[in-house]
């Protein structure tokens, strides 16, 4: 879920048209129409990134007159489903998986439930990835995966690449190679499944 | 008792008031006085910065510590990027961090040749950052036009194949045929990284796009996360440009020197044994405060304030012991956070943020960093609207005000902590330069407390440490006291 008081705004005379700003925008919020960025105002969730990657300064961040908010509803699911899919990911539904919005698991389980087929869709319904858009984005891949869906980067964009490997994926060589550098592989690993398997909410 | 010492200014940026707004510092609060870092622990070592020479003693000991390493691999049609990071910047004014990295420039030009030298300076959340520090420090003028440039994680990315698989570099930060790690040893997020390969960290962070350092912060856990980077740097792609590496050797009083090696990891050992020896005894100490008001006073996020080397976010988890690796989870790291369910932890064990913090006052700090977790689990004051409009505009802390309020200014702001908080004990972290800036009630204490935890610190925590990281405390030059008892 996510509160969104602001909104991205293209000053077109300051624009080059350097087509960057669509590239970085993790809702697909924004497209070039005769070489200048439109912003689509329904999709923009205000997270930043096409203001802060324009060079020619062309974009700022203006206030909505009234805020809006977005994100999935859980409840109107089978809690079974939504606690299965989080799990098969590596979450406790009730983790956190986006530090900017608070977003748990179960929620972006939910919006793959009603639908969301790619991280931006998962962004448009839920707000994860509407803050720094940075560290959330494995949460996103890993409970698509465990949907059984596997999603396409976008086409020419820098949105993201791919799901990168967990701690559980981690060869038993590469571990037995660093585990006495400080690195506590099979700990952590037993960390995250206490977290998973616990029954609070 | 010692006057205050000097805040680091404030400074100009888009993640933050204008300086104009902050007009009243907490260091020049009544009852204020600071305390050296070299009263506290006898072995604080001495300085090159600050010092006599100023900038010239950061040239000079880059130069010395670049004539130990090896750049024959580097010919005269080669282009090389000097990779750096936004963290360097944010110590001692960023002027000598600045300065090294003009000096690796012109003493690399003159030993290779090459023309193609670049800087390529990643950042954390902030992706205009870097860019700022370059202008300011005149980075842009030294490199040349167009050859200094701030790059950030959501840059186009480039595949990197390591022994865990596939992560994702920026691609401009390996877009030359060999690049140098400049970087430095201050300690800052032990919460992340647990002093585990430490100065191999920004390969996995300012140099990585956000894939990876998702990876870090989601898929590794709390001790292992570092391990991506790792894996980055011992990847073929990346050791087959790596030239050699540049650190501002830190101590929590100030830049010790400059040490320079094409061996990452020789350096990272050298690294690792300073950080946890001088960082590790202020952290422990700070971390006996049994309550204390901390303001906030520095240009940068939340939870990067830091005094006396210590970051607030650290000092939020003082509470534990960050350098202690049987520990899983500190009182605050993202993953402590995420571990955090609609009604509390969802599992045992997890300490709450530091208790001794009965308050913070926010006078002077950026956004740009999710920081809604600090004023949800400590009474905040925020000093000034015009700061809390700098959070509720951030997109990454459109919920820090939710559980903050306002003061007009700083002095209200210290009644109603102190009258709330009930202690006289305030901790200021303004980034001062060689001590901390601290009520005197406190100041007394910490001086009355530190004789006992530098001899813990010595003969009990350090060989603990060390060796959790593979380190042979005997190998490591410790007093024999240390040795017997551990």
């Amino acid at each position: 879920m996510k509160h969104i008081t602001l909104l991205a705004t293209v000053h077109v005379d300051n624009c080059n048209g350097c087509t960057v700003c669509p590239k970085v925008c993790p809702t697909l919020a924004i497209q070039m129409v005769n070489h200048k960025a439109v912003v689509d105002e329904a999709l923009c969730f205000a997270c930043g990134n096409c203001e802060q990657r324009c060079e020619s300064r062309a974009i700022t961040m203006e206030k909505l007159d009234t805020p809006r908010h977005i994100g999935v509803a859980v409840d109107d699911l089978p809690r079974e489903q939504v606690d299965q899919l989080c799990i098969k990911a590596g979450f406790h539904p009730s983790q956190i998986v986006c530090y900017c919005t608070a977003t748990r698991a179960e929620e972006v389980a939910a919006a793959i439930l009603k639908g969301a087929q790619s991280p931006e869709e998962i962004s448009v319904r839920t707000g994860l990835r509407g803050g720094c858009s940075v560290e959330c984005l494995q949460p996103a891949l890993r409970l698509l995966e465990a949907a059984g869906i596997t999603p396409t980067p976008v086409k020419g964009g820098w949105q993201w690449y791919g799901r990168t490997p967990t701690i559980q994926e981690i060869p038993e060589a590469v571990k037995a190679k660093y585990q006495n550098r400080g690195f506590y592989f099979d700990e952590d690993i037993k960390l995250f499944a206490s977290v998973v398997q616990s029954d609070r909410r | 008792m010692r006057a205050p010492i000097l805040p680091a200014p404030a400074r100009l940026s888009q993640y933050g008031v204008d300086p104009t707004l902050v007009t009243k510092r907490a260091a020049q609060l009544p009852d204020i006085t600071s305390v050296l870092l070299s009263d506290l622990f006898s072995d604080t070592p001495p300085l090159i910065y600050p010092g006599e020479k100023g900038l010239a003693a950061i040239r000079e000991a880059t130069i010395q510590a670049l004539d130990r390493v090896d750049m024959s691999m580097i010919k005269p049609e080669h282009s090389v990027n000097i990779c750096a990071s936004h963290h360097g910047f944010t110590l001692l004014g960023g002027e000598p961090y600045a300065e090294m990295l003009k000096t690796l420039r012109d003493v690399i030009a003159e030993r290779t040749g090459s023309q193609q030298i670049r800087l390529r300076a990643g950042v954390g959340l902030r992706f205009r950052e870097t860019a700022e520090y370059i202008k300011s420090f005149g980075l842009d003028t030294h490199f040349g036009p167009r050859m200094a440039i701030g790059v950030a994680p959501i840059d186009a990315g480039i595949p990197i194949e390591t022994e865990i698989g596939t992560l994702w570099g920026i691609k401009a930060i390996y877009d030359a045929d060999w690049i140098v790690h400049a970087h430095n040893s201050d300690v800052r997020e032990v919460h992340f990284h647990r002093q585990v390969d430490r100065a191999v960290k920004p390969f996995g962070m300012s140099y990585a796009r956000i894939e990876t350092r998702s990876t870090y912060h989601q898929n590794l856990g709390p001790r292992a996360a570092n391990f991506t980077a790792r894996c980055i740097f011992a990847s073929d792609f990346v050791q087959s440009k790596f030239a050699f590496a540049s650190f501002l050797d830190m101590s929590p009083a100030g830049i010790v020197g400059v040490d320079a090696d094409n061996d990452l990891f020789a350096l990272n050992d050298r690294l690792t044994l300073a950080g946890l020896k001088y960082y590790g005894k202020i952290m422990t100490l700070l971390g006996e405060i049994d309550e204390c008001i901390a303001v906030l006073d520095f240009p940068c996020p939340v939870p990067y304030v830091f005094a006396s080397g210590v970051i607030y976010a650290n000092f939020i988890g003082a509470n534990t012991d960050l350098f202690d690796l049987s520990a899983a989870l500190p009182a605050y790291t993202w993953y402590t956070e995420a571990f955090y369910g609609k009604n509390g932890p969802l599992i045992d064990g997890i300490a709450p943020v530091n208790p001794a913090i009965k308050l913070a006052v926010h006078n002077y700090a950026w956004g740009g960093y999710p920081s809604a977790f600090f004023s949800e689990q400590i009474p905040t004051v925020v000093v000034g609207r015009e700061q809390a409009e700098v959070m509720d505009r951030d997109s990454q802390n459109v919920e820090y005000m939710a559980h903050a309020t306002i003061a007009d200014g700083l002095d209200q702001a210290m009644r109603f902590a102190h009258t709330t908080a009930r202690t006289d004990k305030v901790i200021i972290f303004d980034g001062a330069v060689g001590g901390i800036n601290v009520s005197t009630s406190l100041a007394k204490e910490l001086l009355a407390r530190a004789p006992a935890i530098e001899a813990r610190v010595n003969d009990i925590l350090l060989p603990k440490w060390l060796r959790q990281r593979g380190i042979d405390p005997a190998q490591a030059g410790l007093p024999a006291s240390a040795l017997v008892s551990s």
